[in-house]
């Protein structure tokens, strides 16, 4: 008998749980219609980022290539000329790729970037119907004016 | 190196380890040889030491200071430690100093990656700095010529740049300026930096202080596949990587060689690799209709020269002829070799296109006639109308060597060459009368008490109206002395068209003889791979008679040369860095050759389509058909023209720069070619009212051509001396094969718009 009891009380406080959640509002959402907030520092779709003035910090010195371990990225530099000045000093990235199939995100690339240039934005929506589409070319990681991915345009690194 | 008397050796101990080497050998070899790294800067083991950096510091028991291990003498039973804490605190304060001034460049710094600073300092430094004053500062960067950059921040002074134009190359483009703190590296004269050997010091910067500008930011050492090869250009064959980066070869450097380049190059290998990528290749066959070449498929073409051969044969034996060879590898020129002597059977081949009828060069075979390495040991070296650092430039480093060694150099020339202040004796005349001045030489005692004399008899001599003399004289000064003659003849692979048989057969003509030929009607097809005729024929007269005698040419192309434009059929060659292969040096020497890009388009190896032809003709070949064909019998030189000399001759000199098919398409080597100009001597000038940069008009019996003049002691009175491999000098138009000098009036033309200010 004692054991009957034992268990209606487990199986009530049971109920009891699903019947607070029952009154509060849901943790999930309606994916795509609604979409969450993720953390500050979550490493999702790269930008290239700008100064404050507008000049592209990247200065095209492939230290992210070298220390992505997945191979996903590919620089080729260029020099800058006074009619062209791309980046500060000499040097710019005429072409730069992210094959977005491969990265892995672990964040390496901004972590090496001495210019504080590669960024890990918030993007997560990294779909695509062709493997062409997935390799994101320089105007698309590029910010399109300075901060618009989001970090201080201000900062030094 | 070489082998030299045997010396005592002296043991010491290295961290700790017996080691025993040679007396005379310092303790940086020394711990080298035992696998101990100690970091330096300004040693570089092809030249003297210095101890300049410091960087070197060791500690030797029974020493009271630390000891540059650069300069300091191994002997027996010192006591060396590379790793105490006072050579630690030593390296660590060393690479404070340097980077006191050291600019934070790495990120757009060119060296990065392989730069020996950054490593040091990786490995070696104190990972922080606690000079937090401005750095120097100067204006970056400062371009010292089209492939030379200075950054004079990054630049440590370590002098190696300094101390290789003084020691290797003799050439003293680069000098130290100022003194101390304000010390800094700069050009001796105005500016740009002259020197055929410059890449080198790039190579051996060991910071990113010079940087080529042609490479400039292009790549990083982990996005490059080196490929190991072999330089094609002047003859040399010296070893090189191929830099390829995404099918596209991006650098060239040295690959070390002790036996033919050791570890340098010249700027034409270091440059040279343009061409390779250049938009103008030839993608498709071209097959003339209607008059004009159009493309067509391989078969087409193919069938149509098969056809046209077989036609040929018909009418009889001997009715084709070949001509070409220096672009080709052995195992091309062997394909061709075999292809017309066995399947067409001609045996009108010859590579020799360039030499003209009545000189010395068709008599002999070309080359060295010891290695590289015996020639370095040479103690006389007389250059006979070889203007070496033109022609050969790595050689002339080996002779170089030579004479600091104690050998001496003997030029007769028409023309002051710019190592003239390394020779012991300069013998000068106009380009008709170098003969007797070379017969003379056995008399001279410099000479007459060589050892191991080493005469380099060149084309200016050999294809010259006293060719024939020349090679004679020579040829008794050698026996007179018990020297060596070389012929200093061919470029590119020349000498492995020579070895694989592209030389005259039983009954053959030579070169000259297939024109004459060809003119004459002898030959119904006349078929031309890896050489340009129509420019490379020092008569231009000769290959257009030529040309319009011979009803169909078929032309082995990697561009639309004069001569392909005149062809019937055009193939779209491989370039020799696309193929796999050997070629063969001005010594004999096989050197091997690796496919490092993709050729353009349909673009076949020559080999290949001597296969395909002669799989058209009906024989399927292998390739174990390379025959040594002996050289052609000495020819007996006919007297030279006698007749009236006249008073102003044009002499045709070798340029290393030039606007050829190869270099013309290089960046960086199209302006150190700079523009055609002709070289006139001061009292010539002032006689015909010429000055200096204005423009002049060449007029000879057969050809006026307007062309620039430079008022230059560089050559001698009565000789107006122009350059091979400028399209605005056509210098075959000027002159026609003869004994004989050819004459030249030279007067000034106005410019347009009246007075020269
Ligand atoms: S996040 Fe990692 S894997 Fe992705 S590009 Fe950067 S370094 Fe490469
Ligand atoms: S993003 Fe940063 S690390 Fe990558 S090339 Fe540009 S500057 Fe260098
Ligand atoms: S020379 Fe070397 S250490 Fe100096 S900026 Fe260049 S890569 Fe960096
Ligand atoms: S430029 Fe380079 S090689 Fe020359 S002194 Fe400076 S650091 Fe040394
Ligand atoms: S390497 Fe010894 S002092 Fe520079």
């Amino acid at each position: 008998m004692p054991g009957l009891l034992k268990q209606s009380i487990a199986l009530l406080r049971g109920f009891l749980i699903t019947g607070r959640y029952l009154f509060r509002p849901p943790v999930t959402v309606l994916y795509p219609e609604v979409k969450t907030r993720v953390a500050p520092r979550f490493k999702g779709r790269h930008w290239l980022t700008r100064y404050a003035d507008g000049v592209e910090r990247c200065v095209g010195c492939e230290l992210c290539v070298i220390v992505c371990p997945s191979q996903a990225i590919y620089v080729r530099a260029a020099e800058n000329t006074p009619e062209r000045q791309v980046s500060k000093g000499e040097r710019h990235a005429d072409q730069f790729q992210i094959n977005m199939l491969r990265c892995i995100f672990c964040g390496f690339c901004e972590e090496a970037c001495p210019t504080g240039s590669i960024v890990m934005g918030q993007d997560y929506e990294l779909a695509g119907y062709s493997r062409a589409s997935l390799i994101y070319t320089k105007p698309m990681l590029t910010e399109p004016y300075p901060g618009a991915s989001g970090r201080d345009p201000g900062r030094e690194v | 190196m070489a082998a030299e008397a045997p010396r005592t050796a002296v043991t010491l101990m290295i961290d700790g380890r017996g080691i025993t080497v040679p007396k005379g050998t310092t303790v940086y070899q020394a711990a080298r040889s035992a696998g101990v790294d100690i970091p330096i800067f300004c040693y570089h083991d092809r030249m003297p030491p210095l101890g300049a950096c410091r960087m070197c510091l060791v500690e030797v028991q029974k020493m009271s200071k630390l000891q540059t291990a650069c300069t300091l003498e191994a002997s027996e039973g010192m006591v060396v430690s590379t790793t105490s804490p006072a050579v630690r605190a030593a390296q660590e304060s060393m690479l404070e100093l340097l980077l006191i001034n050291h600019p934070l460049d790495c990120p757009i710094c060119d060296k990065g990656g392989e730069c020996p600073l950054q490593d040091q300092a990786f490995r070696y430094g104190p990972g922080r700095s606690r000079f937090i004053e401005a750095k120097r500062d100067h204006a970056k960067p400062l371009s010292l010529g089209p492939v030379l950059a200075l950054d004079r921040e990054r630049c440590i002074l370590c002098w190696r740049c300094v101390r290789f134009g003084e020691i290797i190359a003799g050439d003293d483009a680069l000098k130290g300026f100022e003194r101390g703190f304000a010390s800094e590296v700069g050009t001796p004269r105005a500016l740009p930096v002259e020197s055929k050997f410059i890449g080198n010091t790039i190579a051996i910067c060991p910071v990113g202080a010079l940087t080529s500008r042609t490479y400039r930011f292009r790549a990083r050492p982990w996005d490059i596949d080196p490929v190991a090869s072999t330089c094609t250009y002047c003859g040399v064959g010296c070893s090189v990587w191929l830099d390829v980066r995404g099918g596209e070869i991006l650098r060239t450097r040295a690959r070390e060689e002790p036996e033919v380049n050791d570890a340098w190059l010249c700027d034409l290998g270091f440059f040279g690799h343009g061409y390779v990528a250049a938009g103008d290749r030839l993608t498709t066959p071209l097959v003339r209709r209607e008059g004009r070449l159009q493309e067509a498929s391989w078969d087409e073409a193919l069938d149509l020269v098969a056809e046209r051969l077989r036609a040929s044969a018909e009418r009889g034996p001997g009715r084709v002829a070949f001509l070409g060879g220096r672009r080709l590898s052995n195992e091309d020129a062997s394909a061709a070799a075999g292809f017309f002597r066995d399947v067409v059977g001609t045996p009108h081949l010859d590579h020799r296109v360039d030499a003209p009828p009545d000189g010395a060069s068709l008599g002999v075979s070309w080359g060295l006639r010891s290695s590289l390495e015996d020639l370095g040991r040479g103690d006389v070296f007389v250059l006979v109308g070889c203007d070496i650092t033109e022609e050969y430039p790595v050689l002339w480093l080996r002779i170089k060597a030579a004479i600091d060694r104690g050998a001496s150099l003997v030029i007769v020339h028409a023309k002051r060459l710019e190592i003239r202040r390394h020779a012991r004796r300069e013998l000068l005349d106009r380009h008709d009368r170098l003969a007797p001045l070379v017969a003379a030489l056995a008399a001279d005692e410099t000479v007459a008490s060589g050892e191991r004399v080493h005469v380099l008899l060149g084309r200016l001599a050999m294809d010259g109206p006293d060719g024939p003399n020349l090679l004679r004289s020579a040829d008794s000064l050698v026996r007179r002395v018990n020297g060596t003659l070389h012929i200093a003849r061919g470029r590119g692979n020349d000498f492995g068209a020579q070895r694989f048989g592209l030389l005259p057969g039983e009954g053959g003509m030579a070169a000259p003889g297939i024109l004459q030929g060809a003119a004459a009607g002898a030959f119904d097809l006349l078929y031309v791979a890896g050489s340009d005729p129509a420019t490379a024929v020092t008569d231009g007269a000769a290959w257009e008679s030529a040309r319009s005698g011979v009803g169909f040419l078929v032309v082995h192309e990697a561009f639309l040369s004069e001569t392909a434009q005149a062809a019937d059929v055009v193939l779209p060659a491989l370039v020799l860095p696309e193929k796999d292969g050997t070629v063969t040096n001005l010594e004999g020497r096989t050197l091997a050759l690796r496919a490092a890009v993709k050729g353009p388009g349909q673009a076949r190896a020559d080999r290949e389509i001597f296969d395909l032809l002669a799989a058209r003709m009906g024989v399927v070949r292998g390739h174990d058909t390379a025959t040594r064909i002996e050289p052609v019998a000495r020819i007996e030189p006919a007297a030279a023209g006698a007749g009236a000399s006249p008073s102003l001759i044009v002499v045709v000199a070798d340029r290393l720069f030039t606007q050829g098919s190869m270099a013309g398409r290089c960046r960086g080597l199209i302006e150190l070619a700079g523009t055609a100009h002709c070289l006139i001597h001061p009292a010539d000038a002032a006689r015909a009212g010429v000055t200096d940069l204005g423009l002049v008009e060449m007029v000879t019996e057969h050809a006026s051509v307007v062309v620039q003049a430079r008022v230059s002691d560089v050559t001698l009175p009565g000789q107006v001396l122009v350059h091979r491999g400028y399209d605005g000098v056509p210098v075959h138009a000027l002159a026609r094969w003869s004994p004989a000098p050819a004459g030249v009036e030279v007067r000034p033309v106005a410019p347009p718009g009246g007075e020269t200010p």
